[in-house]
């Protein structure tokens, strides 16, 4: 396989380049056209369908190719995420379909149909197609267990009534549909042979502050979200930056380190409009509304179409911080999340593998392979426990004898990480780590001399980078908020990068935080992965009712491109899933996320507690 | 066989042979022709055996292998964790026992791991002793061991009842152990209570890089630091600490190391120790404490002179007292200050140690006084070996 086809081939789906969270600017033919193929992510599908002859090209394959103008927006968003640069699938994509052109190819028309025109009647001319260059890029996912499934209808509604009016057509001609976010579910949720229902189109925000809710359109992804909350000085509790919100809470309800204050699921809407199965339109606050609030510990159907929703909206206080206290070991860093969640210190809680710092904060693999080292060897760090809070909470902390990394020393961290792997200093810590770990935290000036001995700076953390996209990377890094710890977790972009090296498949499960069970199931998870010869690792813990229970994500890894790693994965999902199931029959506690999917307007309350109205 | 004689068949029985002390007291042994029944512990993958040839490599002395025997052992457990075979057959040999092993930590949270190193183990390894009618059990403890409620210190067991960290209190609970129970089973034994071992005062080699070495190192870090920064970042965050380089090179680097008294750094090299320790074992007294240390500590004030001369930096101040406001510190001084924490007692310590038993043992022989020569020495090979890292690769 050639390297520009290999790039193609191993796009994540992780829709970063339908949002502008670099600051570059937006794919702009994506930005206008809205369906996915019109975005990096789109063509680098349709590359390689057409590099490997699987479809032919069509009249959209022109159109698509010809409104790439190669401005190279698309490296900067990938490569900050994956470390590919997809111009050059762009490029190919130009090259591909202007060579055949000039050999004077076939470019094959879409089939005309009533149900199309019917469609069209609803949305629009532009708004639905049956083009399989658009089809296929709504086809597949990267995960092992959903197989391809090309639609025979693209449609994107731009309102409810719309909607509503797509279902009725949809259900009278008997066709079966899917809904789409940005397409990012890796579950294979968003594909159907019938039609997709992309909802890209709806990206209608409105503030109503004195009422702390922000109505929400179905197509309005967490980033943009966000970041219009923040210019009112205000805050959502939102999940992967590139998910659309809506999708979110429905798929699973929306969970984030945040959530250890503002919760999950039905804690983070106030209402929300529907399009039921039948097309008709209701909104949640209805008394005669289906009851969503319910939930049946069971693989649910899907309850509607979620056009919009009222999210909450949180203040933000000026004295806001984040400060990462590190442990040795996962009981020491529990033990600490679940005595800020029951005490109600700090906003966001999270408990954090050791490699967060290296992988997350590096831009390159090669630098977060390198430092990997300085932060589990030398620092001593396995774990760490991210709060974020106020003036008063990050005391309350310092009171209760933690010392961390604060959002200074994070910048200087971030910042000055290559000169770690050189710092034999930290040979000195080191040695002090047996006898004190992370003493040094509690000096008062230790943030001057780590200032002193790494030399921060945007230039030398870029280093490895790319060196057609350095001045690029060197101009981001030096922007306050890319290394301020806590607009990264609000906004969340680098924890993206823990699919950098491969695909991420997260397992996801609610529990109490019970340190014997979670370490159980922690070396359940890890021992069916090294069986299996799987790449694995912890991914966060996030206290849940005020500590009561906990959500708690651990990671998988497959090549997406590899026939052999993907039956892997699917064995070890299956081992996986049976090890939860297991764990679920013999304490009662333990809840599965399969089971809150299309569930995620549910009171949390429903399925972190096996109370009344739970079914068996 | 004689109990009370120093050696049977010119063989010894040591513990702690992989450690700094003792693999000292084995090459002294072996350098006399002596045979040397090694017990300890594997660690990790490597063996025992292994570990000591790597040690017998160190020293230049692997053509005294032959001279060697090697029992891996748990002093935890029952027999030694011996089988009934080797345990019996090692038993009837009756060697003279000298039980260097131990857990040096200071850290109050290891203070579980340290008492079952230094003193829990005693029990088994004891009760081997009186089962194997031993003709000796030399105990290898600390000068430290003496605490803190008195300036002086005796070659007698300790009365006191407070110490600077667990280590100086395991150690003298394990004094008191061996003590009691020699003369209850009648075992001949000695104590001998070392200060703080350095390098080699004639070639300046050394295997453990700690004590002396922590602070010195500690101090070439942060230099290092700074000289970076100045050579890579025009020096601006050392010109906020007021360090900078003079026209000779010399680094300007204010630190002051606040030692809360007057007292003095009581040091020792290692072929010293070694050699004492050969003649405590030549012709020793039952029931007999020997302090091998210095009669002339070096005063911290001298050493900071000396880590200045040595690093090519200015500016260090020793203080006696504590700082009056953290806010008042640089950022080297405080992270100095933070490295040699658990050193301070014994940067400044005021205890004085008699030497009686010891001078007898040795003839009067003492240990030379820590000239700049020697501690240049030294310093300069635990540069070469970079404080211990290249210590095996040369």
């Amino acid at each position: 396989m050639n390297k520009v086809l290999k790039t193609a081939k191993s796009c994540r789906h992780y829709a970063m380049c339908k949002i502008d969270f670099l600051g570059s600017g937006l794919c702009a033919p994506g930005a206008e056209k809205h369906y996915v193929c019109f975005y990096p992510q789109g063509r680098m599908d349709l590359y390689a369908a057409l590099a490997e002859g699987r479809i032919p090209v069509t009249e959209k394959c022109v159109e698509i190719a010809d409104s790439c103008d190669l401005c190279g927006k698309c490296d900067y968003q990938c490569y900050f995420v994956t470390e590919m640069k997809p111009s050059a699938v762009m490029k190919a994509l130009k090259e591909h379909i202007a060579l055949h052109l000039k050999s004077g190819g076939e470019v094959v028309a879409a089939e005309k149909g009533s149900i199309l025109d019917g469609l069209k009647k609803i949305v629009g001319e532009y708004w639905a197609t049956n083009d399989r260059a658009v089809a296929l890029t709504y086809a597949h996912d990267p995960c092992p267990v959903a197989a391809p499934r090309l639609p025979a209808y693209v449609v994107m509604p731009d309102s409810a009534a719309q909607v509503a009016a797509v279902v009725k057509l949809l259900n009278r001609r008997h066709i079966p549909y899917a809904v789409r976010g940005n397409g990012s579910s890796v579950m294979g949720f968003v594909m159907s042979e019938g039609a997709v229902i992309d909802m890209g189109r709806m990206k209608t925000i409105v503030f109503d502050e004195k009422n702390w809710l922000v109505q929400v359109g179905a197509g309005v992804a967490a980033f943009d979200l966000q970041k219009a909350a923040l210019e009112r000085g205000l805050r959502v509790n939102v999940a992967e930056p590139a998910a659309l919100v809506c999708a979110n809470i429905m798929c699973s309800g929306i969970f984030s380190t945040f959530s250890a204050s503002y919760g999950t699921a039905a804690d983070n809407y106030i209402d929300a409009e529907f399009v039921g199965p039948d097309g008709s339109v209701f909104r949640l606050s209805d008394p005669a509304a289906p009851n969503l609030f319910g939930f049946r510990r069971e693989d649910a159907p899907l309850p509607g179409i979620c056009t919009s929703a009222s999210v909450r909206l949180h203040p933000v206080m000026v004295d806001e911080s984040a400060v990462f206290v590190p442990f040795t070991s996962l009981e020491g860093a529990l033990d600490f999340s679940r005595e800020c969640a029951m005490r109600r210190i700090g906003l966001a809680i999270g408990v954090l593998g050791g490699e967060y710092i290296s992988t997350f904060l590096s831009p390159t693999k090669k630098l977060a392979l390198e430092v990997k080292n300085a932060f589990l060897d030398k620092l001593k760090i396995a774990y760490l426990v991210l709060v974020i809070g106020d003036a008063y909470a990050l005391r309350a902390i310092r009171e209760m004898g933690h010392h961390g990394f604060d959002s200074r020393l994070i910048r200087i961290l971030n910042l000055g990480l290559p000169s770690l792997t050189s710092a034999k200093w930290l040979d000195l810590i080191s040695e002090l780590a047996d006898e004190e770990p992370f003493s040094y935290l509690g000096l008062p000036h230790f943030a001057d001399l780590a200032e002193a001995a790494l030399m921060p700076s945007a230039a030398q953390l870029v280093r490895d980078v790319d060196p057609e996209l350095r001045p690029f990377f060197e101009k981001l890094y030096a922007k306050s908020e890319m290394t301020d710890p806590l607009w990264l977790n609000m906004f969340r972009i680098v924890s993206t990068r823990m699919g950098r090296e491969k695909h991420a498949l997260a397992m996801i499960i609610y529990l109490p935080i019970d340190k014997q069970l979670i370490a159980a199931i922690d070396d359940g998870f890890r021992s069916i992965a090294d069986r299996h010869g799987l790449k694995n690792d912890f991914g966060f813990i996030t206290p849940l009712d005020n500590g009561k229970r906990c959500v708690f994500e651990y990671d998988y890894y497959l090549d997406q491109n590899d026939a052999d790693e993907k039956m892997k994965m699917g064995q070890a999902l299956m081992e996986a899933g049976m090890m939860i199931e297991k764990f679920a029959a013999t304490t009662g506690t333990v809840t599965w996320i399969r089971y809150v999917f299309r569930q995620g307007f549910s009171r949390k309350e429903s399925f972190l507690y096996q109370g009344a109205g739970v079914n068996e | 066989m004689n109990r009370g004689d120093a050696t049977v068949g010119g063989s010894y029985m040591l513990t702690g042979a992989t450690g700094f002390l003792g693999s000292h007291v084995m090459a002294g042994l072996l350098n006399k022709g002596e045979r040397v029944v090694i017990v300890g512990r594997p660690a990790g993958r490597e063996s025992l055996a292994e570990r000591i040839r790597r040690l017998l490599g160190w020293f230049g002395i692997k053509h005294c292998e032959e001279q060697l025997e090697f029992h891996e052992i748990d002093f935890l457990k029952p027999r030694l964790g011996l089988g009934a075979d080797d345990y019996e057959r090692l038993r009837r040999r009756g060697l003279p026992i000298i039980h260097c092993a131990s857990d040096t930590s200071f850290a109050e949270k290891k203070r579980t791991k340290v008492m079952r190193s230094n003193v829990e183990s005693l029990n088994e390894l004891l009760n081997f002793a009186e089962q194997s009618r031993t003709s000796y059990f030399h105990l290898v403890s600390s000068a430290y061991a003496a605490g803190t409620d008195s300036r002086e210190c005796p070659e007698a067991l300790v009365n006191s009842k407070h110490f600077n960290n667990v280590y100086e209190e395991s150690k003298a609970q394990a004094e008191d152990i061996v003590s009691a129970r020699c003369r209850k089973e009648q075992i001949p034994h000695t104590i001998i209570r070392p200060s703080i071992v350095y390098g080699d005062s004639l070639t300046g080699r050394s295997l453990r890089f700690n004590a002396l070495y922590f602070p010195v190192r500690s101090m070439q870090q942060i230099r290092d630091i700074y000289l970076d920064e100045i050579k890579s970042n025009h020096g601006i965050k050392s010109a906020e600490c007021g360090i900078h380089l003079d026209y000779e090179g010399v680094l300007h680097l204010p630190v002051r190391i606040f030692i809360p008294n007057g007292g003095k750094i009581n040091l020792i090299p290692v072929n010293y120790f070694t050699e004492t320790v050969l003649s405590i074992l030549e012709n020793p007294l039952n029931e007999t404490i020997y302090h091998v240390t210095s009669n002339h500590p070096q005063s911290m004030a001298g050493l900071a002179s000396y880590t200045e001369r040595f690093l090519k930096i200015s500016g260090i101040e020793v203080v006696i007292g504590t700082a009056a406001s953290e806010k008042m510190r640089n950022p080297p001084e405080e992270l100095f200050d933070h490295f040699i924490k658990a050193y301070r007692p014994y940067i400044s310590d005021q205890r004085i140690f008699k030497r009686e038993n010891t001078d007898r043992a040795t003839g009067g022989i003492l240990p030379p006084d820590f000239s700049y020569e020697i501690f240049q020495r030294c310093m300069a090979f635990a540069v070469s070996a970079d404080w211990g890292k290249k210590l095996f690769f040369d």
